[in-house]
């Protein structure tokens, strides 16, 4: 099974919010909407498996939790960089950035968001 | 501890090192304390899982270990509460922040919902150490004291001795820096280093800045007899 972590990405909250107006309109059946999550689930983490992106963060780490093995940072005054492989690397900064990410071999999948 | 105690503390820091006070530091250097270890406990049993969830900066990971660790800022220690309602406190400085972080943490357990009490809040450890500035020969310090001191440098650098009265583990460097630990009182560490200076002194290395003027003139003068 994987990870339910990306879809509250904004790929899959529009994701679902289309599934969900397939169902109310009788298009689609909600098991099939199912089936497409979870399909998704697995598409988001084999390609960024596949990803050679490389993100760092960097930042005052505010808070920090370790329980039922997911990890929860929150960083202040973050800079997260992203570095590609041919691409210019780039970089964000935000005031407050929330990093939930899991065990990658636990569920398949490693992550943030 | 008491305030009378308390007072004494602030007193020796507010004076600095310039002013020690010789009646107890009779060698003029007074070892400072690096770590306290304490534990209480709050005497109610707790749900880590729940205290992991809903507390900042926790770690649970019950496989690996069966505490929770939590840490705080100020004072800067971390904590082991363990679900029997036991707590290890650690890394603070002195008595005084090491028993107002364990009360710290024990208010955030109390707010999670938890009746926790504070009950016997006792120092475990403390760590001290300090720098006599002065290269020590530790084969010869190991040699005389034999019962005490163990020396094997292919396995730890530094010399441990374990002293009796008080019963202090002092670490003594070549390079003169001494860590003592083992101790529940800071007067403990303070009576190890005082027993044991005078011992270093006696093992000082010879030929290094302070005697580089005396002793060169010292050896040529020996060779001429012979």
């Amino acid at each position: 099974m994987s990870l339910e972590l990306y879809r509250r990405s904004s790929l899959g909250m529009a994701l679902t919010d289309a599934l969900d107006e397939l169902v109310i309109s009788g298009v689609l059946s909600p098991t099939i909407a199912m089936k497409v999550l979870s399909e998704f689930d697995k598409s988001v983490c084999r390609s960024l498996r596949a990803s050679k992106v490389k993100a760092s963060v960097k930042g005052q780490l505010h808070t920090y939790r370790f329980c039922g093995n997911v990890w929860t940072f929150i960083v202040e005054n973050a800079i997260v960089n992203i570095a590609d492989v041919d691409v210019q690397s780039k970089e964000v900064r935000v005031q407050l950035l929330k990093v939930v990410a899991c065990d990658s071999k636990l569920g398949d999948v490693s992550g943030s968001v | 501890m008491s305030d009378a105690e308390d007072e004494d503390l602030t007193a020796i820091v507010e004076a600095g090192e310039d002013a020690v006070d010789r009646s107890v530091h009779p060698s003029g250097i007074v070892p400072v304390l690096q770590n306290i270890v304490a534990t209480v406990n709050l005497d109610c049993k707790l749900d880590l899982k729940t205290i992991a969830f809903h507390a900042r900066n926790v770690e649970y990971n019950p496989k690996r270990f069966a505490a929770a660790i939590m840490r705080i800022r100020n004072p800067k220690t971390t904590a082991l509460i363990f679900s029997s309602g036991k707590m290890v406190c650690t890394g603070a400085k002195t008595e005084a922040l090491a028993r107002e972080a364990a009360r710290k943490y024990a208010k955030v357990i109390i707010k999670l919902g938890f009746p926790a009490q504070f009950k016997d809040f006792k120092i475990q450890n403390m760590v001290g150490s300090c720098d006599v500035q002065f290269p020590i020969r530790l084969e010869g310090l190991a040699w005389q004291h034999g019962h005490f001191a163990q020396y094997e440098p292919e396995l730890f650098p530094g010399l441990i001795y374990r002293m009796q009265m008080p019963k202090i583990v002092l670490l003594i460097f070549v390079s003169g820096k001494i860590v003592l630990t083992g101790g529940k009182r800071r007067e403990d560490i303070y009576q190890a280093f005082e027993n044991i200076y005078p011992v270093l002194t006696e093992f000082k290395k010879l030929a290094q800045p302070d005697e580089a003027a005396a002793a060169p003139k010292a050896l040529p003068a020996a060779k001429g007899k012979k």
